[in-house]
């Protein structure tokens, strides 16, 4: 059937002088397939685009081409016009006749503009309707993780009436929260019994996951509790397994019991027996590890505790102080007021241990001078790692991490809690070193982009608007490689062959399967070959 | 009569309420984002991309994409030239009073065609283009130089305009809007660097803020001294400028990073250029930012001690004084561009802003939250605050924080008034 193509052109309230538009009108008007034809002066206010939408039914028109500005400004605009009269958005080019042409050059600008138009209108014959579906999505959350943040956001996805699954690979829930608790001062047991005897969440303890299948909104998860292995399905993924600490010693000094780490140093302030409380303690931090806040969080919190629990002599050696979280400026004035002593060094101190003492020898920056402490108690630097089961989870679930181990890609669009795999969040301190205004946040975060995805139990997307031929794929896998987003997977079809199948809820549209297939199977709508080549030839 | 609304009111539309609003209207709720400016995107859309031959992840390029999808949510209303001026009522139930300056350029019929700044016959033009990344991208008068507002009969913008989009003739409009929760995400104030008068800002022209120097990228660039237009050789960077002092009982979160970036963005365009940075405590800490911090170390001098006084010399160049505390003397460094790394100051109406709805400030002037352990919640049920508006935040935060904002107002107007009652403070 004949295409009817409407074209409308805009002169920006007759500002663009150097095109000649009765010429363009005319020239355009002869092309075959133009059905009509409009000249409206400025296309974009109410007016223009009640003369389009009315044009648009008086004539019949099926497709739209508009020559005016750039797309930035007002595509958007003009979609929502063809979609008021019953069109598919898609079904539609524009012509920048403005930027591109009448700003941008001298002389043959009328040439020029006609065959922008000309191109669009070749473009636009061959564009095919990408209709919009619903595809319903399961109403189910998996959290993975047992600490802080896996518990608060299990707790607010289940209020906010999503069905959660909590699943860790320890036994007990919130055991490892010794140090995140003294920082913040809340009660983990309280908030582990909440959870318990919530009834929209299901407690998974020693268990993890082995496998994943299916796209946002559908995940299948394989989940071994034991030696028995369920699968269950999910409609999104909260990863929260968070991060764990090494002491950054030489390894004869791991051994001895007077250097500990801030969370020993947290049981033996919480311990009510604890026989000899230490009279001098010092504090290293920053020295191996120079781009975590943590450290300094633990030791301001530790070091003020101890002073005022058993009044002990605080020694604090470090480079710098990472005061930039909330707050933390005052905690370190508070420290300083209450007698710590900061001692800021450029380089590391030198630990040993000497007739059941240990013995620091650093060089202050301030006093230019060697410092020789002996001290009871050591808490030693830490650095922070991504939690054991970072690497193998994100095989798993085929997630990138950043150059430090911790999930999540550098890229600074998908902050805060998005991975580059739609459906799976990642939340608190297993996404980078994060001190617990941040947490709250990332948990708040995540809570309404999964009410957002799934409590209405269906999703509206575009449907195949990129698209893999069954006939035409040989399952090569270079797309299933390439996708950054995870979209696509081989799926059997009748015959037995196995073909490449892109989801339209997790496929960003970005092109990058449909350049590279060998065979020519995948289709993008609106950059297929015949389109592309149709405006070419227009200008060849 | 019933008027609860779950209709949400945004003020401020940086990037914290943008992001916000997002959310908002992403799950189902109607919003109106008020903005005091012609423009949204607040101080976050003026930043620079300070990529070199990599990204540095100054994630300045997120801001006009999430502008770009507000300004053309269907869901999301936007008030421009609005101010709040009062409110009544409770959670799920505020009324608010808006006062929106007189439009003289009507956004709705602006066509950015540029024909008024052509015949307007004042310099600088009153009438004229907002900033590139603009949006919605609508030509703006400045009463200060229109010379409608000094008694004369200009009429030449009005006249020339093809839309008919200007109109001298319009008041300030009243509205009231009916809201369940309000996001307050008003922002932060630049730390004005005239009040630390011995660095000399504002008196040498070669002493720039960091923002200045952000603005001379996004403009220009490249970087050229302001005095001569020649390029820089020798910059110094002074650190901790309106943060960490008797004023100021706060880091103000961005600086260093932004400084080093900076510095790493005039080292990428000159690699000979001297670049110093004077601190007291670097903050390198923050995801990803462990590999360029190496890279810093290598080719830009830090300094310890931050320089109390700035002088020019005769001969145009800045004599910096300043303790190096590694050395325990007082020295003195000549450059040729002192760049002042000023901090995030709380807004100075934010007094104001919190007596009209009875919010509390924090001692350091910003927004209070409730309690550490809900930093989007204040001390009135249904306001809920985002962003630099509560304290000091870089980009990537103040969106997490603006999101978190979001996912409260849809928590709490979500549940039914006896449920609120029973539940207050979700945390």
């Amino acid at each position: 059937m004949e295409k009817r193509i409407g074209v409308f052109i805009c002169n920006c309230g007759e500002t663009l002088n150097n095109i000649d538009f009765d010429a363009v009108v005319k020239k355009v008007a002869e092309f075959p397939g133009v059905t009509s034809i409009k000249l409206i002066s400025t296309l974009c206010l109410e007016e223009g685009k009640k003369k389009m939408l009315s044009c648009i039914k008086k004539e019949n028109i099926d497709r739209v081409v508009v020559a005016a500005c750039s797309p930035e400004f007002k595509e958007h605009v003009f979609r929502q016009v063809l979609e008021n009269a019953g069109l598919n958005a898609h079904l539609f080019s524009m012509a920048n006749i403005k930027e591109q042409c009448s700003w941008a050059h001298e002389g043959d600008v009328t040439g020029k503009a006609v065959e922008l138009i000309i191109m669009a209108v070749n473009r636009t014959r061959l564009l095919q309707p990408v209709k919009k579906k619903k595809f319903s999505v399961t109403r189910k959350v998996l959290v993975i993780g047992g600490g802080f943040a896996a518990i608060n956001a299990s707790l607010q996805l289940s209020r906010a009436g999503l069905r959660t699954t909590l699943m860790q690979r320890a036994a007990i829930l919130g055991a490892g929260t010794a140090e995140v608790e003294s920082l913040c001062g809340f009660d983990i047991n309280s908030m582990v019994s909440e959870v318990e005897g919530d009834e929209n969440i299901e407690i998974l303890t020693s268990a993890e996951m082995t496998a994943i299948a299916g796209k946002i909104g559908n995940f299948t998860v394989r989940i071994r509790k034991g030696c028995e292995e369920i699968s269950h399905k999910y409609g999104a993924l909260v990863v929260a397994t968070g991060y764990q600490t090494k002491l950054a010693l030489e390894s004869e000094l791991k051994s001895d019991a007077n250097i500990v780490s801030q969370e020993k140093l947290c049981h033996m302030l919480r311990d009510p027996d604890l026989e000899i409380r230490p009279g001098t303690i010092g504090f290293m931090f920053d020295f191996s590890d120079e781009n975590s806040r943590l450290p300094t969080l633990a030791t301001l919190n530790n070091a003020l505790a101890a002073k005022r629990k058993w009044g002990s002599e605080v020694y604090v050696f470090y480079k710098s102080v990472k005061v930039d979280s909330e707050g933390i400026e005052r905690l370190y004035q508070e420290a300083r007021d209450c007698g710590v002593m900061f001692l800021k060094s450029d380089i590391s101190p030198r630990i040993a241990v000497e007739n059941g003492k240990i013995k620091i020898e650093a060089k202050d920056v301030f006093l230019d001078g060697e410092i020789n402490l002996a001290c009871d108690v050591l808490v030693a630097e830490e650095q922070l790692l991504p939690a054991e089961e970072t690497e193998a989870m994100s095989s798993i679930l085929n997630i990138r991490k950043d150059s430090s181990g911790f999930y999540q890609d550098e890229n600074v669009h998908l902050y805060p809690v998005t991975s580059e795999k739609k459906g799976i969040f990642i939340i608190g301190g297993c996404r980078g070193d994060l001190d617990i205004s941040r947490v709250l946040a990332d948990i708040s975060s995540v809570v309404v982009s999964v009410y957002e995805l799934l409590s209405s139990g269906n999703i509206l997307a575009e449907a195949e608007r990129v698209k893999a031929d069954p006939q035409k794929c040989v399952a090569c896998l270079t797309c299933i490689r390439i996708c950054p987003h995870d979209a696509i997977q081989l799926i059997r079809v009748d015959g037995g062959k196995e073909v490449a199948e892109i989801s339209d809820l997790a496929c960003e549209a970005c092109g990058i399967c449909a350049a590279i297939c060998p065979a020519k199977a995948i289709t993008f709508q609106g950059y297929r070959d015949e389109e592309i080549l149709a405006q070419v030839e227009t200008i060849g | 009569m019933n008027t609860e609304s779950n209709d949400v009111l945004v003020v401020g539309a940086g990037i914290s309420g943008i992001a916000s609003a997002l959310e908002l209207a992403n799950s189902g709720v109607n919003v109106y984002l008020l903005e005091k400016e012609a423009v949204v995107g607040g101080h976050s859309a003026s930043f620079c991309c300070k990529a070199t031959d990599v990204c540095s992840q100054c994630s300045a390029c997120v801001v006009p994409d999430k502008i770009k999808e507000a300004v053309s949510h269907p869901q999301i209303r936007l008030l421009t030239n609005s101010t709040l001026r009062g409110l009544s009522g409770e959670l799920g139930n505020f009324q608010v009073a808006i006062t929106q300056k007189p439009q003289y350029i009507d956004q709705e019929r602006c066509i950015a065609c540029g024909l008024c700044t052509k015949v307007c016959p004042t310099d600088p033009k009153a009438i004229h283009p907002p900033f590139a990344e603009a949006m919605p991208f609508c030509y703006v008068l400045d009463e200060e130089f229109c010379l409608r507002f000094k008694g004369e009969k200009c009429d030449l913008c009005r006249k020339g305009c093809p839309t008919k989009a200007i109109k001298f003739t319009v008041k300030p409009k009243e509205q009231e809007l009916s809201v369940g929760a309000i996001i307050v995400a008003t922002g932060f104030d630049v730390f004005n660097a005239r009040k630390k008068g011995s660095l000399g800002y504002g008196r040498y022209r070669n002493v720039l803020t960091g923002l200045d120097l952000e603005q001379i990228f996004t403009r220009e660039g490249y970087l050229r001294l302001p005095a001569s237009g020649e390029e820089p050789k020798n910059i110094a960077f002074i650190q901790c400028v309106g943060s960490r002092d008797e004023d100021h009982d706060y880091c103000s979160h961005v600086c260093c990073k932004y400084a080093m970036k900076l510095a790493g963005l005039i080292k990428y365009h000159n690699p000979d250029a001297l670049v110093s940075i004077f601190y007291i405590d670097l903050q390198t800490a923050g995801k990803g930012f462990a590999q360029f911090y190496e890279q810093y170390k290598k080719n830009i001098r830090f300094v310890r001690g931050v320089p109390v006084e700035v002088l020019q010399t005769a001969s145009g160049k800045l004599d910096v004084r300043f303790e190096d505390i590694s050395q325990g003397k007082v020295c003195k460094d000549t450059f040729e561009l002192v760049v002042l790394s000023v901090g995030i100051s709380p807004r100075e109406q934010s007094w104001n802003l919190a007596r009209t709805l009875g919010i509390n400030l924090s001692d350091d002037g910003f927004f209070a939250e409730r309690d550490s352990m809900s930093t989007n919640e204040t001390n009135v049920d249904g306001i809920f605050i985002a962003g630099t508006c509560q304290g000091p935040r870089d980009i990537p935060d103040s969106i997490a924080h603006g999101i978190a904002a979001a996912s409260k107002a849809v928590q709490i107007l979500g549940q039914s008034v006896s449920q609120r009652r029973g539940n207050q403070g979700i945390h």
